[in-house]
């Protein structure tokens, strides 16, 4: 009898205390997860939550801005500046050298840093905004403001006069600053990185140019190349829709597809000009036209003499990267002895098009691209351009790729062999090439040029425009000689095609 | 009869109970769901008040003190990448345990551990807030409070004598509030050199842990057992002064201090080209080290002369032996414009033996470029005696100097007495009412020492250092510093100007050793002088 009941009991009190213990756990489990739920929901407040926890007493110096401020970030920064700038000195430049020399325009045989520092004062972030945009990306936009004072001195040497120092002053620059990263499973977790400036707002680079020991007049238009040298270095490199792709972690993974590539090919016929504007002295202005879509890659029409309505009726396909930010920039410049005077620009936004469709433009002719810069509002007559637009397939997106590649090495190869003087020159040149006629181009193919030759093969569908392109390559050189401005001009042995002259300072 | 009963009694009881809690464990525990389920998290307008009442303990920090601030960015950052990381950490432990099972398993006659799940959960860790502290010294202080509520499910099946456990961790908390200290700061990137750790009070901890699907973590009062012995044993590595340190730079490079002395003579050269139309050449030598930053020296210009004999002394600091170079350029001396270059020649330091002359011959270049034509021309020869004298290993500071430790006197300190250190960082906020082109100049009994000019610089940074030598410790005594600015032109009217002074007692010096203060300088508006004072006695 004692026994079952012993027994009895003895289970009762068993299955009484596993019951509890599984109270117990569920009791325990629950409390933890709802505070695991409380910190995930506290973790990311918005005003009205916090109002509603808060009530009455709602903290007063809490606000939510779309780009959250930083003010720690800001402290530290100002507290670790003067050894960044110590560091980034050094990293500067190294990196931006080459790019000024990729950049530098024609009439400047060097640009160097003489003197880089970059002042007391750190640069502030504004604010710090992140978002997923897309799967496996996080999209961090940081907006940067940075007044600062550097001090840096630029050795310039132009052509014709001795090395001149000019100091860069009162930089201010302006800017979201828009980095990706592309997220992966292995650690450190992030495979690469994108960097761009944000288009929209636009950056900001505001700077004043001092010549140390002399006036910036004593080179005319040197201060506005250097403007534009830093416009195209801004705008073709940095920013938005180009960008650096800066691979982290030695992970090999495949970044195409983050690089920016061709999306589709522009073509563009510029037409004609009606009521330009007279530069001259005498005659009538010299027209010709400019179009890009990148600074890198211009292509320029013939130049017509003594013309204010002037009818070009020549075509360039262009590569657009990105059809939703990029623009068509049509500038019409006069022909001159020196310093070539712009007539006008024109822009015309690449999302306005509509693919496979043709579609002709009139356009006003501009003073200058920025509407700020804009005073005045006198007529500069209006150019007529015929616009179509193809968007590429893989295959040809593929092959546009490579071509690109190729124009950009073999630039560099004849850079180096001292052929160019700079990369830029070689557009002009490319210009000019198309503009006064293939036979250039044989020519120079002939003349052994093996970049060239390679590239003739990889034709963009006509021969013509291929062989053109191999001119591309050597036009500037010649350019150079018939100029006489440029010591790598005269080096040249080609001199078989003089006809291609005409050089085009920018 | 009645003790056999009760005998009896008990010994059912016992059978009872061991088998009444097999029966509660198959009824209550195994069937209990082992996966871990998403929490459902319900937007925070939806809740009512007695839930909002629940949630109030943990609203973060950023809410409560206006010094922390808010990091939204980083939480929305740590969100996103949190499944990559999961996943990425999760793979990493994998197969770092690995080859430990493997090892431990033969060890134990084990017939295997696996990981049956393993993941971190759906919950990043989250950021509470972040407080940073400014301090004169060079460091950066951050306090983030870290919150992490995880949902993880790991579980280890170990198999061994045919029979199966399975031990599994889940809901694990950890709520700390580091301190992660940045120093010292140095001119390379990523600009400092440490990294240290530590925690400001003790960790909460908490996690269930379930053996055979019962966790053990609920049995009241074992909890609240463990989670002290983590608490303390953690505190006992980590908490507050004790830190974790982690190196990220090797600190001789990152502070490049000097390994040694070189000291060149520079003989004499021979065979100088003519350069000047009238006359000889006027050469004179200039030695620059590459990577210093220190201005490149010059000898005397010997007039006239194409075989001109110097005999000068000069000292140069090396910071790295491998891969500083030596370049002696020699010059044409002119009167007006610019100096003629006639040959140059460089010595790598790495070819140096410590501590033994060397003469050198050298003959002058036109540049180091080898394919340049032009250096085959005939440019003569320079003569120079170089000597490399290290550093010995005692006189550095094996580690590098850490702020707070006070270096003793060198040798040659008149005893009881010692050495004054005085070093001027930088000062905020000067202006003057014509010019502010600031120097600092420091008087100490009667001995005036200056820094540097920095031209129109409201904060200008100087970083320079002073030393006296004492013979007694200056208890009594007075450090009068002032910042004052010429003007930048030859200006009659507003030739110097102070911006403001500051008398520092020296006494709080030698009973602190070290002071490392910004001074609020007087007749000035806001200005701030920073000033770093140190006594070192000897020993």
């Amino acid at each position: 009898m004692g026994l079952i009941s012993g027994v009895v009991m003895g289970m009762v009190f068993g299955i009484a205390l596993m019951a509890g213990w599984q109270h117990m756990m569920r009791y325990r489990s629950k409390k933890r997860i709802a505070k695991a739920v409380d910190i995930k929901l506290l973790s990311s407040l918005d005003r009205d939550d916090l109002k509603k926890i808060c009530g009455e007493n709602f903290p007063e110096w809490i606000s939510f801005p779309v780009f959250e401020q930083v003010k720690w970030l800001n402290k530290q920064l100002a507290k670790l500046w003067p050894f960044v700038a110590d560091a980034a000195e050094a990293v500067i430049k190294e990196s931006v050298e080459p790019l000024l020399e990729d950049y530098r325009p024609t009439g400047i045989t060097s640009l160097k840093f003489s003197k880089l520092s970059l002042g007391t004062v750190a640069p502030k972030i504004e604010g710090i905004r992140v978002q997923s945009l897309k799967k496996g990306q996080i999209t961090m936009d940081i907006d940067l403001r940075w007044g600062g004072d550097p001090n840096i001195i630029l050795g310039v040497e132009a052509a014709l006069v001795a090395s001149i120092p000019i100091q860069l002053k009162n930089l201010q620059v302006f800017t979201v600053i828009r980095a990706i990263f592309q997220l992966t499973d292995e650690i450190p977790c992030i495979s690469a990185v994108v960097v761009a400036l944000l288009a929209e707002p636009k950056p900001r680079i505001d700077y004043t140019l001092k010549a140390i020991g002399g006036s910036l007049t004593a080179i005319p238009g040197l201060s506005d190349m250097i403007d534009d040298t830093v416009n195209s270095i801004v705008t073709d490199m940095l920013q938005w829709p180009h960008r650096i792709v800066v691979p982290v972690g030695g992970i090999p993974v495949d970044l195409s597809e983050l690089e920016l590539k061709p999306q589709g090919k522009l073509t563009v016929t510029v037409v004609k000009a009606n009521d330009l504007k007279n530069k001259e002295f005498i005659g009538k202005s010299d027209p010709y036209t400019v179009v890009y879509v990148r600074p890198l890659f211009k292509v320029k029409t013939k130049t017509i003499d003594n013309n204010l309505n002037p009818e070009w009726n020549q075509t360039f396909p262009l590569i657009v990267e990105d059809k939703e930010t990029q623009s068509l920039i049509i500038e019409v410049f006069d022909k001159d002895v020196g310093q070539d005077e712009k007539l006008g620009v024109a822009k015309v936004r690449l999302i306005e098009l509509e693919a496979e469709r043709s579609k002709e433009l009139e356009l006003r002719l501009l003073p200058s691209h920025d509407m700020l810069k804009i005073k005045d509002k006198k007529d500069r007559g209006t150019i007529t351009i015929q616009l179509f637009y193809h968007e590429f397939n893989k295959e040809e997106q593929l092959i546009a790729l490579e071509e690109e590649k190729q124009i950009l090495e073999a630039r560099k190869k004849l850079k180096e062999s001292g052929v160019l003087g700079s990369t830029v020159d070689a557009l002009d040149g490319a210009a000019s090439a198309v503009g006064s006629g293939i036979n250039a181009g044989v020519g120079l193919v002939g003349s052994g040029v093996g970049a060239g030759v390679g590239l003739v093969s990889t034709g963009f569908g006509a021969v013509g425009s291929g062989l053109s392109k191999a001119g591309k390559f050597m036009g500037r050189t010649i350019t150079g000689q018939s100029s006489n401005h440029r010591k790598s001009g005269s080096s040249t042995p080609v001199n078989s095609v003089q006809e291609n002259g005409g050089a085009k300072p920018l | 009869m009645g003790f056999l009963s009760t005998l009896l009694s008990l010994c059912g009881f016992g059978v009872g109970v061991s088998s009444g809690l097999v029966v509660g464990y198959f009824l209550f525990i195994y069937f209990q769901p082992t996966d871990v389920k998403d929490p459902v998290i319900r937007p925070l307008v939806e809740h009512d008040s007695e839930s909002l009442q629940k949630l109030l303990p943990e609203i973060p920090l950023w809410v409560k003190n206006p010094d922390y601030d808010r990091v939204d960015w980083l939480n929305k950052f740590l969100e996103y990448v949190w499944p990559y990381l999961d996943k990425a950490i999760c793979k990493t432990a994998k197969n770092t345990a690995k080859p430990i099972i493997a090892e431990q398993t033969a060890k134990y006659n084990i017939e295997s551990v696996e990981f049956e799940t393993l993941t971190l959960g759906s919950l990043p860790p989250t950021l509470q807030g972040m407080k940073v502290y400014l301090t004169d010294e060079k460091e950066l202080i951050m306090e983030p409070s870290i919150k992490w509520a995880a949902n993880p499910n790991i579980t280890v099946v170990v198999k061994a004598y045919g029979l199966k456990a399975t031990v599994q961790v889940v809901d694990f908390q950890v709520f700390a509030a580091p301190r992660i200290t940045l120093k010292p700061l140095v001119p390379s990137f990523p600009c400092f050199a440490k990294i240290f750790v530590s925690l400001m009070e003790k960790p909460h901890v908490d996690f269930g842990l379930k053996l055979l699907g019962a966790d053990l973590m609920s049995i009241p009062g074992l909890y609240r057992f463990v989670q002290d012995i983590i608490k303390d044993q953690v505190a006992s590595m980590y908490l507050w002064p004790k830190t974790h340190e982690v190196q990220i730079l090797d600190p001789t490079k990152a502070m490049q201090r000097p390994v040694g002395i070189l000291h060149v003579k520079v003989l004499r050269a021979v065979k100088l080209r003519k350069k000047d139309l009238l006359g000889a050449s006027d050469p004179y030598v200039k030695l620059k080290l590459t990577e210093s930053k220190l201005p490149s020296k010059k000898t005397t210009v010997k007039h006239k002369n194409l075989n001109p004999e110097w005999n000068q002394e000069f000292t140069m600091v090396i910071k790295d032996l491998e891969s500083q170079v030596l370049e002696l350029s020699v010059y044409d001396w002119e009167q007006i414009g610019k100096h003629d270059k006639m040959g140059m020649n460089v010595v790598p330091m790495k070819e140096l033996t410590p501590d033994e002359p060397k003469v050198l011959t050298l003959t002058l270049l036109k540049s180091m470029d080898p394919n340049d034509v032009s250096n085959d021309k005939e440019r003569g020869q320079i003569m120079v005696e170089l000597t490399y004298k290290p550093f010995k290993e005692d006189d550095l500071p094996k580690d590098f100097q850490e702020s707070g430790t006070v270096l003793k006197a060198p040798e040659g300190t008149p005893p009881g007495g010692g050495v004054l250190v005085v070093i001027v960082h930088e000062a905020q906020d000067v202006e003057g009412k014509h010019h502010t082109n600031p120097y600092a100049r420091i008087i100490f009994r009667g001995e005036e020492r200056k820094t540097k000019h920095i031209k129109k610089n409201r904060d200008p940074r100087w970083e320079e250092e002073f030393l006296f030598m004492l013979d007694e410790p200056p208890v009594n005594d007075r450090l009068h510093a002032e910042v004052l600015s010429t003007s930048s032109r030859i200006g009659l009217l507003h030739p110097k100007e102070s911006l403001g002074y500051v008398d520092i007692s020296l006494s709080d010096v030698v009973s602190n050793k070290r002071i490392n203060e910004k001074f609020h300088l007087i007749d000035s508006k806001n200005g701030r002088i920073q000033i770093e004072l140190e006594w070192r006695e000897a020993s």
